[in-house]
C-alpha cells in the first residue's frame, strides 16, 4: 500500500469503498432494495394491525371538535354520565372547531377515535358513502324520541343510519321586540310585506336588514332560504348534490329575488363579520337580522329576552315557507373502533333522554335533539326555535353542509360574495357556477 | 450655540438623505405596525373594542392573557412545542454538520450531486408531499412505548422527523459553504498529528464551526418552532399539538374574540423573541465571520 502524496490522495483513502465504489447503476439497485425490504416490512406491520380489537372494552374515545368553553364543559359532563352508567371511560379528544373540518379527510383515513362529533347531512353521507363511517342501524333501534325528519338527516344514501343527532339550530329573521313595538312594525308573512317592512324601516332610519359576509358563509344562509321557499327543499337538495344546473331559470329567479332585496341589506357587507352585524341589531340600529340561533351569544341579559323571530316569508304560495335551515350536529363512529361494544353503547347514550337532559341543564344556547328530553329548562326563544323546527317540514342543514365541502368553499363563497358586490351580472356569475361545480363533481 | 458643532464635520443635509431617511422610516412603521397593533388590541376588552371599535383607546385590560393562557392550555401545548423543537434542532445540526463536513473536506463523484440534492429538496414546496407522506406515516407502526398512536402518524417523533427532513437541506448548505472557507492547513496538521476523519470532525471542524452552528440554531428554532401545517396535519390528538397549532383553540365555533387571539399570538410569539435576542451576537457573527478572511 503506498502512502499518500497529497491531501486529495489521503482524503480519498479515507472514503470508505463502500461509498466510493458508487455509481448511479448500484445507486438505483441499493434504493430498489430498501424499498422491497421497507415494503415487506409495511405488510407485515399491516398484518397484525386488527389484533387489538375488543381487547379493552373498558375505555372508548371520543373525537370532539367541541373547543368552545362552554360545549367542551357539557361533553365532559355527559361523558362522565355515561361512565357512571356503563363503567366505561372516555377519553375525549378536543380539537378546536375549524381545524378539525378542514382535516376530516385525513383524520377518518388515519386512525379516527372511535366516536367522533360530525354534521348530519351531504357531509355525513359523503363519508358513509366512501365506508369511512360505521353502520348504526343498531344504535337506532335502541334510541327514541327521534322525528322522523332527524332520522332522514341520520340516513346514508344506502339507507341506513351513520349519524346520532345531539343538537341544532334554526335559521329564521331575529328582531328586537321593543323596537317593533315602539314603531309599531308586524311580522310579515309574505315576501311583499316583507319588503313593505323594510322601506318602512328605511323611512324610519333603520337599516332594514343587517348583514355581514367576511368570513363568507353567513350569505350562504340567505341563498338556502330564498331557495327554499322559491324552488322548494327539494329542487334545493338535488341543486346541492349537483344534479341540477346552476344555470336555469329557478336559479337565476332566487338571484332577481336576492338582488331586489339587496338595498334593504346593510351596505358593505364584505368587509363586516356577522358579530358586527349582530350588534348593529343588539344596538338597534338594524331592523332584522337573517342568521343561526348563536346570533343570541352576541346578546346578555336584559337585550337576549328582548330577542325574538320569525321564519323567513313565504315567496311562492304553492311552496309555503315550512322549510328552514335547521344545521344538526351529531355522533358517528369510525369505521374500525377498537371496541365496537363500547363504541355503540356510548352512542346509545349520547342519544339518550339522559344525556339530552344532561346537555338542556348546563347549556342553555343549544336546542337538543331528542324531543324526549326535558325542556323546562329551555328560554322562551330555545322553546319557540324548538317549535319552529318541530313544525318545519323539512329541514335543510346549511349550503356547505348539504354540498360538497369544497364545491362550497371554492366555489360558492367567492361567487355570492362578487355578486354582493356587484349584483347585476347574475347570467355571467351562474354561468361561471355551473362550470366550475361541473369540474368538481366530476372529480 | 451655532458653534457647537464644528464646521466640516457634519455633511450637509442631502435630499437624497432626505428621502432614504423617509423610506426607511415608512418600512419600519410598516413592519412594526401590525405588531404594535396586535399588541396594543391583546390589552383590550372585547366588549370595549365592540362598542367604540378598534380605532380608539381605552377598555385597558390583561385579561386576555389570562383567558388565552387558561382556555388554549398553553403551558401543556407549550410543553409539547419543546419535545418538538429541541430535539428536531439538534438531530438537524448534528446531521447537516455531517453532510456538510463531507461535501467540503472530501473530493469524491458525488459532491456537487450530493450539495444539489439537499439544497434541491429546501426549493420543493411541502404541501406538495402531503399525501404520500401522511400515507407513509399512517403505514408506519411504532411500538407502542415510543408514541399511544402506535403509529409514526401522531406522534412527535413524526413531526421531528418532517421537521429535520426539511431543515436539512439548508443547514447542509450553509454549513458546507462555511466548512469550505476554514483554513486547509488545519487539516494537514491534524493530518500530520495522525487524527482520524471523526476527530478531524468533531474536535477540529466543529469547533470552528461554532459560530455558524448558533446562527443556524437561532434561525431553526425559530422555523421549527413556527411550524404549523405539518404539526396540524399530521397530528390527530388535540392534547399533542405544539403551541401554534393550539393557537387555533381561541377561535370559536361561530364566535371569534379578535382581542383574544391577539393576546394569545402575542404569547406564542414571546419564545422566538427571546431566542432570537439571547443568540442575536452570535447570529450576527455568524453571517459576517466568513466574509472576512484572516
Amino acid at each position: 500500500m503506498s502512502r499518500p502524496r497529497t491531501q486529495a490522495e489521503y482524503l480519498a483513502r479515507l472514503v470508505p469503498p463502500s461509498v466510493a465504489g458508487l455509481n448511479r447503476r448500484s445507486l438505483l439497485a441499493g434504493a430498489a432494495g430498501t424499498g422491497a425490504l421497507l415494503g415487506t416490512g409495511l405488510l407485515a406491520g399491516c398484518g397484525d394491525s386488527d389484533s387489538g380489537s375488543g381487547s379493552d372494552a373498558k375505555r372508548v374515545s371520543l373525537g370532539s371538535n367541541q373547543s368552545d368553553p362552554k360545549p367542551k364543559d357539557v361533553l365532559a359532563k355527559v361523558t362522565a354520565g355515561f361512565t357512571t352508567s356503563a363503567g366505561t371511560s372516555v377519553d375525549i379528544n378536543t380539537v378546536d372547531h375549524n381545524t378539525f373540518q378542514e382535516n376530516i379527510n385525513n383524520y377518518l383515513q388515519g386512525k379516527p377515535d372511535d366516536v367522533f362529533t360530525w354534521f348530519a347531512g351531504y357531509r355525513m353521507r359523503f363519508f358513509a358513502a366512501k365506508g369511512l363511517a360505521g353502520d348504526l342501524s343498531d344504535v337506532w333501534g335502541k334510541l327514541d324520541g327521534y322525528s322522523d325528519a332527524f332520522k332522514k338527516a341520520s340516513t346514508g344514501d344506502d339507507g341506513k343510519q351513520y349519524f346520532v343527532p345531539a343538537s341544532y339550530y334554526p335559521w329564521a329573521v331575529f328582531y328586537r321586540k321593543s323596537v317593533w313595538q315602539q314603531r309599531g312594525y308586524q311580522v310579515p308573512t309574505t315576501l311583499d310585506q316583507f319588503t313593505a317592512l323594510g322601506a318602512q324601516m328605511k323611512k324610519d332610519g333603520l337599516t332594514p336588514i343587517a348583514f355581514a359576509d367576511k368570513d363568507g358563509w353567513p350569505a350562504m344562509g340567505t341563498f338556502d332560504i330564498l331557495n327554499l321557499r322559491i324552488n322548494g327543499y327539494q329542487f334545493h337538495i338535488d341543486l346541492m348534490a349537483g344534479k341540477e344546473a346552476w344555470t336555469s331559470d329557478k336559479v337565476k329567479k332566487v338571484f332577481d329575488t336576492w338582488a331586489g332585496l339587496l338595498p334593504l341589506h346593510q351596505p358593505d357587507a364584505l368587509g363586516r363579520t356577522w358579530q358586527e352585524a349582530a350588534q348593529s341589531l343588539q344596538q338597534k340600529k338594524s331592523g332584522m337580522y337573517l342568521l343561526g340561533l348563536f346570533v343570541g351569544q352576541q346578546f346578555s341579559g336584559a337585550d337576549l329576552e328582548d330577542l325574538d323571530f320569525f321564519t323567513f316569508p313565504e315567496v311562492d304560495s304553492t311552496i309555503g315557507a315550512k322549510a328552514l335551515d335547521a344545521p344538526i350536529d351529531g355522533y358517528m363512529m369510525a369505521r374500525k373502533p377498537k371496541s365496537k361494544d363500547a363504541a355503540t353503547k356510548l352512542l346509545t347514550y349520547l342519544g339518550s333522554k339522559e344525556a339530552a337532559d344532561i346537555t338542556v341543564k348546563n347549556d342553555p344556547s343549544t336546542l337538543v335533539a331528542n324531543t324526549g328530553a326535558d325542556t323546562a329548562g329551555y328560554t322562551a326563544l330555545q322553546k319557540k326555535a324548538a317549535e319552529l323546527v318541530g313544525s318545519a317540514t323539512e329541514i335543510a342543514q346549511f349550503l356547505d353542509r348539504d354540498t360538497r365541502p369544497d364545491f362550497a368553499s371554492t366555489v360558492i363563497i367567492p361567487a355570492l360574495q362578487q355578486f354582493i358586490k356587484d349584483p347585476k351580472d347574475i347570467g355571467g356569475l351562474l354561468t361561471s357556477i355551473e362550470n366550475q361545480k361541473k369540474s368538481i363533481f366530476t372529480s | 450655540m451655532t458653534t457647537a458643532v464644528p464646521p466640516g464635520r457634519r455633511r450637509p443635509l442631502r435630499p437624497a438623505r432626505v428621502v432614504l431617511h423617509l423610506f426607511l422610516g415608512t418600512v419600519a412603521v410598516g413592519w412594526l405596525f401590525p405588531i404594535l397593533w396586535a399588541v396594543l388590541t391583546s390589552f383590550r376588552s372585547y366588549e370595549y373594542t365592540a362598542v367604540n371599535g378598534y380605532v380608539s383607546l381605552g377598555g385597558w385590560t390583561v385579561d386576555n392573557y389570562v383567558t388565552a393562557w387558561r382556555t388554549a392550555e398553553f403551558g401543556k401545548h407549550f410543553l409539547n412545542s419543546v419535545y418538538i423543537t429541541v430535539p428536531a434542532v439538534l438531530l438537524t445540526l448534528l446531521l447537516a454538520s455531517c453532510v456538510a463536513f463531507v461535501i467540503a473536506r472530501f473530493s469524491w463523484k458525488l459532491n456537487i450531486a450530493l450539495l444539489g440534492l439537499f439544497t434541491a429538496a429546501n426549493l420543493l414546496p411541502q404541501q406538495s408531499l402531503l399525501i404520500p407522506l401522511f400515507r407513509m406515516f399512517t403505514e408506519i407502526p411504532l411500538p407502542a412505548w415510543m408514541s399511544d398512536s402506535e403509529l409514526l402518524y401522531d406522534s412527535y417523533w413524526g413531526l421531528i422527523l418532517v421537521n429535520v427532513a426539511f431543515q436539512c437541506g439548508f443547514c447542509v448548505f450553509v454549513l458546507s459553504n462555511y466548512m469550505k472557507a476554514l483554513p486547509h492547513e488545519l487539516y494537514e496538521a491534524a493530518m500530520v498529528d495522525g487524527a482520524s476523519v471523526w476527530r478531524q470532525y468533531w474536535q477540529v471542524t466543529m469547533p470552528l464551526c461554532r459560530p455558524a452552528l448558533a446562527a443556524l440554531a437561532t434561525l431553526e428554532v425559530t422555523w421549527i418552532y413556527n411550524e404549523f401545517f405539518w404539526a396540524t396535519v399530521l397530528m390527530r390528538t388535540g392534547d399533542k399539538f405544539p403551541v401554534t397549532s393550539s393557537l387555533n383553540n381561541l377561535r370559536g365555533e361561530f364566535f371569534t374574540d379578535n382581542n383574544l387571539v391577539s393576546a394569545g399570538s402575542v404569547l406564542v410569539a414571546v419564545p422566538t423573541l427571546v431566542v432570537f435576542f439571547l443568540l442575536q451576537k452570535q447570529f450576527v457573527r455568524g453571517l459576517t465571520l466568513g466574509a472576512s478572511k484572516g
